[in-house]
């Protein structure tokens, strides 16, 4: 168990640093311009310098991509519950969290500022607002999933909703949101970034993004693009370790035939 | 006393009549077989008398009161067709789901479940996950869920059905074990004419959908059934009448 568990976080390593050597080998051969794209050892180089400006900004993206993730999931659970339960209540919220997912969320962020003002408020409620759809859809088809032997059964000596719920439902829908879960980081990373560009707080990377990119500074936007990747790395590694942990019991995390 | 008593029972699907008139009664502590042909409406049956399913007709009692009582009291304890474990639950934890859920209906005297769990081999595996057992252990758990409840009557639906069938003779001395001398009354489904003789003191054959009761036969190989039951020439004798009253069905 152990064993494979260090297999499974050093195989995406060894994966990162294949496609950094790749890319540092590109720019170096094909004397590719700075401009167009700078080689990763440069990159490292410059965020080394700016450390703690960075770490710091990092930290302030993954503070609003999580939360507001944790939102998504909290509103997710509840919506989805009661679609799972009634199928009026699905048809109605159907439409409306699909409207949801398709709207480009950068045209109206600086409407969400306007409304909440800057800062961490309108970078989570962002960052929730387009999580949740996924998440819901997630928890209806786990919910609706559910092994229908064990629903009779706890039919069967009058299981309350509650305990059907929480004894049945939501550990089944567990798959499905752990694999939305890895869909939605990066979409809570990138809205995190695009709202704190979008908003006059001058916090997270978003901010040093938008900076570096409107005074055409490319070694401050690539180092922030940069640790954006490192962010979204780090956080799928951390779901794969719990989905291993939670989800022992799953099919998909049995050793398998290949 | 009758445990369940049916008058009249009718059930369809829209149009679909899935149990023709039907009247029946199983005394307490009886052992009853419903053998019919698949899709002939046992499910359906059984799913009315367990409070699941209502009736379209006729009426259903289950220790004298309308099945959902029986329900909302846990008084019938169901083995479903498929084991039907939660996969993130241990083998102990299995056992004990129907204690866990509508906890005010639980009887005082409930069975401790490791205690049923060891009586049927499984001590050794109180902490494994269901996919780590083999399909017998796994219909192994689930009776034993539905033992601790403690319940009167224990319904059971083809519980054996997906088991190969050496482990399917296992389960059936395993089962008589499990229920002689116990005062438990078990209304059990099943396709298998061996199963049916082997463990009831009842045989009731079913026609084809619509069902409806064609033969009631009387299995009087004694109790407690030796393990070698199978072997002896009565049993072969009822395994016969068991099978004529299918054809005789069959060819209405
Ligand atoms: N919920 C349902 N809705 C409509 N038809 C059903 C339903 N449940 C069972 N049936 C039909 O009733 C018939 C008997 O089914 P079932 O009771 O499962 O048979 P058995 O258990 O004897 O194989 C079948 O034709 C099946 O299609
Ligand atoms: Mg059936």
């Amino acid at each position: 168990m152990t064993h494979q568990l260090l297999r499974r976080l050093l195989a995406p390593l060894v994966g990162i640093v294949v496609f950094l050597g790749a890319w540092e080998l590109l720019v170096r051969t094909q004397h590719v311009r700075p401009f167009v794209l700078r080689a990763p050892s440069r990159i490292v180089h410059y965020l080394g310098q700016q450390a703690g400006d960075y770490t710091g900004a990092a930290w302030v993206t993954i503070q609003h991509a999580m939360i507001g993730t944790a939102f998504a999931l909290l509103v997710a659970l509840l919506i989805g519950s009661a679609m799972a339960a009634s199928s009026f209540f699905e048809h109605a919220a159907q439409p409306v969290l699909t409207l949801l997912q398709v709207t480009p969320f950068v045209a109206y962020i600086a409407s969400v500022v306007l409304w909440l003002g800057s800062g961490t408020k309108p970078a989570v409620f962002i960052v929730a607002l387009v999580c949740m759809p996924a998440f819901t859809f997630a928890t209806v088809d786990g919910m609706r999933g559910a092994d229908p032997a064990a629903r009779e059964l706890l039919a069967s000596v009058d299981a309350t909703r509650w305990e059907v719920l929480w004894r049945l439902r939501l550990p089944s829908a567990m798959p499905s949101l752990f694999t939305t879960a890895r869909y939605n980081v990066g979409l809570a990373l990138i809205a995190a970034y695009l709202v704190e560009g979008g908003n006059f707080a001058n916090e997270g990377l978003g901010a040093i993004g938008k900076r570096a990119a409107a005074f055409n500074k490319g070694d401050a936007l690539w180092a922030a693009v940069f640790s954006m990747a490192l962010l979204g790395t780090i956080s799928l590694v951390l779901i794969s370790v719990a989905q291993r942990l939670v989800m022992h019991w799953h099919v998909s995390q049995r050793r398998q035939l290949r | 006393m009758s445990r369940i008593v049916l008058r009249d029972l009718t059930k369809s699907f829209g149009e679909l009549p899935v149990v023709d008139p039907l009247s029946l009664s199983v005394q307490a502590g009886e052992f009853v077989s419903i053998i019919g042909p698949s899709g002939c409406g046992k499910t359906t049956l059984v799913r009315v008398i367990a409070g699941l399913e209502p009736a379209t007709s006729g009426d259903v009692e289950v220790d004298g009161a309308p099945p959902r009582h029986a329900r909302a009291n846990k008084r019938v304890a169901m083995v479903p067709q498929q084991p039907g474990l939660l996969p993130w639950r241990t083998v102990r934890a299995n056992a004990r789901l129907l204690l866990d859920v509508n906890r005010a209906a639980n009887p005082t005297d409930a069975v401790a479940p490791e205690a049923l769990l060891d009586e049927v081999g499984l001590s050794g595996f109180l902490d494994r996950f269901p996919h780590e057992l083999s399909g017998g252990m796994q219909q192994r758990v689930a009776l034993v869920r539905a033992l601790a409840l403690h319940a009167p009557l224990l319904v059971m639906d083809e519980p054996f059905a997906a088991l190969d069938e050496i482990t399917r003779a296992e389960m059936r001395v395993l089962l008589n074990r499990l229920v002689e001398g116990k005062h438990v009354t078990v209304l059990f489904v099943t396709h298998s004419i061996a199963e049916a003789v082997a463990l009831s003191d009842r045989v009731l054959v079913s026609s084809p959908r619509p069902a409806s009761i064609i033969a009631d036969i009387a299995i009087d190989l004694h109790r407690p059934r030796p393990t070698d039951v199978e072997d002896h020439p009565r049993f072969v004798e009822l395994c016969a009448n068991v099978r004529h009253a299918l054809h005789r069905g069959m060819a209405l």
